[in-house]
């Protein structure tokens, strides 16, 4: 059971990222659910790469042998997070220059294309 | 031959280049090493997909050869279909960095740079064979295009369009992660090839999880129906030659993407069920849902979108058939699909550009001294239908030859989508009728995009339309590309011969000659034409027939219960890729356990 909570905490989190955009009326707060949504992600890759009583994977001092956590993961993790710190900027400078241009965050306001 | 690293490696450093430089360069050299850029793109594309015709050949990064069953490196595999989309990439994105040459509005100067990260981005997509890769190139992809979509920032709408879209489809980026990490825990494996070694013959909830959390990812990108809401919203926003990629080649990029993890990963986990029938039943759904969508929609830009959204539903039905012949059909479809929708991207750019808007029924009439744009609309409308003579019908013969009731589906469609281009045109450029209902949409206000108002049509504007249009009926005459494309989809879809090349560097090709072309049916392409111009005279002149007999205008009428799910809310949009991926799910493990 303990060994599985990571799994159990990323999918909780995966899902209130995901309730928190589908109820959102307001822009930033939509971009900062998609945060946690992806924080999901970070929890599931590094549960699925620990290894009980593993050593950090730098080898530079460390015997060959010993068991270290895996370092496939900690990249992938990385790359994932430069990808949405992207992404997450991006989106913010949008909801900057809606609102400078349309003096609102309220996605109600900015709905011209209707239908 | 030049290493392909450099198909991504030279528009990423040409784009930091343009980039750093905007302020010094003058336009129109921006405008020059930015064609040149997309020009050493589309020439070294099409040698390597000349060189996979003869054998694919794997090219690893930093010399990182596979050590057994281990591929740690990361590699681009050179294969025709692959080679062979990078190629039409290029080909697009020079055309539509022509059409915007000089006068379009660069945005603050960021446009040409973040064309060619789109570029570079799409290039690396259609290549790699290694899957965490495979997720960057289409989260640099996406990125670039957000912010292409965004670009006409002077007002708010285009900045709601690209929001919905960053929203949505950042999403569907963390869904296909999660189906990588499940897929990274259960193997330890992210090389395609080596995934597919070993997961063949597995099909327990893990692999069934992953592949549903890694196929709404990419349908998100394929705007399969539900999960296509963001698409009309992203084209009504962007420049008229970002819109070109985005319906011409990022969208079929991401059918691309799944049906290569398809080949790849699942076909032998798969191998005896029905899963395939999943995307047969998103594919027949996306294909009706945007047909009836396009025809009821009166901004010239968004009707074209919900045709990308039915054509591309089309490809996926063919993908879900998952024969040899359907697949040629689908790349060959693929490809006429692209060059036609650009070329009428490309007439809606020009009248953009010269009526400063895109408004059906407040265009009427005012297209009649276009002449060159008026042909090129006319036959891009007949070119949808898959009349006789275009790309698309060859593409549709092939598919529905090994299944004839899909033949009703390519008929609906092409009615729909061809009809409803046909009726904007005859409206636009011929004046018949009347102005014709409208819609919500319709009223917005399109934002110029050019920068000064001019009432002649530079060269420049007109041969990227004419390049697409004459291109999707030259294919046709041409029997040693679709004998080309045939061995391409045999070859996509053999995972044997795919991994053979990724542990052994290359495998030779052998060329299908053309022993199994079906008939042409040129009967029944003329049907799909008829039909179409059939649709699009009785809308036009639906005042002038009984009332009952005014169906068609019934269509093009408000169906307002259809259009309300199109809010504009990125909250609604998300709940319906939920929806969706619930049911993808669902399905296949009711019908892949």
């Amino acid at each position: 059971m303990l060994a599985n909570l990571p799994y159990y905490v990323a999918a909780w989190l995966f899902l209130c990222g995901l309730y928190g955009i589908v109820r959102s009326r307001h822009l930033v707060h939509t971009v900062i659910s998609l945060t946690v949504l992806q924080s999901s992600t970070y929890v599931l890759l590094l549960a699925i790469g620990f290894r009980k009583g593993g050593y950090a994977p730098i080898f530079a001092d460390i015997a060959p042998g010993v068991i270290t956590v895996d370092p496939v993961v900690q990249a992938l993790m990385l790359t994932d997070v430069v990808v949405e710190v992207t992404v997450v900027a991006l989106l913010l400078a949008m909801v900057v220059k809606a609102f400078e241009k349309g003096g609102t965050t309220r996605p109600d306001d900015l709905r011209f294309m209707r239908g | 031959m030049l290493s392909p690293a450099l198909l991504v490696a030279i528009p990423l450093i040409a784009a930091a280049l343009l980039g750093g430089l905007r302020k010094l360069l003058p336009r129109l050299l921006t405008d020059v090493l930015a064609l040149l850029t997309a020009l050493f793109n589309l020439v070294l594309a099409s040698l390597w997909t000349l060189h996979a015709l003869h054998r694919t050949q794997v090219y690893w990064f930093g010399g990182w050869y596979p050590r057994g069953h281990m591929a740690l490196g990361i590699g681009f595999v050179m294969d025709v279909a692959g080679c062979g989309l990078a190629t039409l990439t290029a080909f697009l994105a020079t055309l539509a960095l022509l059409f915007s040459f000089r006068y379009t509005d660069s945005g603050g100067d960021h446009y040409h740079p973040l064309m060619l990260v789109f570029l570079a981005a799409m290039s690396g997509f259609a290549l790699t064979g290694d899957l965490f890769n495979l997720f960057v190139f289409f989260e640099l992809m996406s990125t670039a295009a957000f912010a292409l979509c965004g670009l006409k920032t002077q007002e708010p709408s285009p900045l709601a369009g690209a929001f919905n879209f960053a929203v949505t489809n950042t999403v569907a980026a963390f869904m296909m992660l999660t189906g990588i990490a499940l897929l990274y825990s259960t193997t330890g494996a992210l090389n395609l090839a080596q995934l597919g070694l070993l997961l063949a013959g597995r099909h327990d909830r893990l692999v069934l999880a992953a592949f549903a959390f890694l196929m709404t990812g990419f349908l998100v990108k394929a705007a399969t129906v539900p999960f296509h809401f963001w698409l009309p919203d992203a084209h009504a926003v962007a420049p008229t030659s970002v819109c070109v990629l985005f319906s011409g080649v990022m969208v079929p990029m991401g059918l691309f993407g799944a049906m290569r993890v398809y080949a790849t990963i699942f076909q032998g986990c798969f191998a005896g069920t029905h899963v395939s029938w999943i995307f047969i039943a998103f594919g027949s759904l996306s294909a009706l849902w945007g047909g009836i969508m396009c025809f009821a929609e009166h901004h010239l830009k968004r009707l074209l979108a919900f045709s990308t959204v039915s054509h591309t539903g089309l490809m996926l039905l063919a993908f879900g058939l998952w024969t040899k012949t359907a697949m040629a059909g689908l790349l060959l479809y693929l490809v006429g699909h692209a060059l036609v929708k650009a070329g009428l991207f490309f007439c809606a750019g020009i009248l953009l550009h010269r009526f400063r808007s895109v408004s059906e029924p407040w265009l009427f009439g005012k297209g009649r001294a276009l002449r060159r744009t008026r042909i090129l609309w006319i036959l891009g409308g007949f070119g949808l239908a898959a009349a006789p003579g275009f790309a698309l019908a060859i593409g549709e013969s092939y598919i529905s030859a090994g299944a004839g009731w899909t033949e009703w589906i390519f008929l609906a469609v092409g009615a729909l989508t061809g009809g409803a281009v046909l009726r904007a045109g005859l409206r636009i450029f011929f004046g018949l009728g009347d102005a014709g209902p409208t819609d919500e949409s319709a009223k917005v206000d399109e934002a110029p995009e050019t920068l000064k108002e001019s009432h002649q049509i530079n060269w420049f504007l007109w041969t990227p339309a004419l390049a697409c249009i004459a291109g999707s009926i030259a294919l046709t005459f041409w029997p040693e590309y679709t004998n080309a494309v045939h061995s391409a989809a045999i070859r996509f879809m053999d995972f044997g011969s795919y991994a053979h090349a990724v542990y052994q560097q290359f495998t030779p090709a052998s060329m299908v000659r053309a022993a199994a072309i079906p008939g042409k049916d040129w009967l029944l392409a003329g049907v799909h034409a008829f039909l179409a111009l059939g649709l699009a005279l009785w809308a036009v002149y639906r005042r002038r027939i009984p009332r009952a007999l005014r169906w068609p205008s019934h269509i093009e009428g408000p169906l307002r219960p259809f259009r309300a799910l199109q809010s504009g809310y990125p909250g609604d949009y998300v709940a319906w890729l939920t929806v969706g991926s619930a049911a993808l799910g669902a399905a296949a493990f009711w019908l892949g356990h």
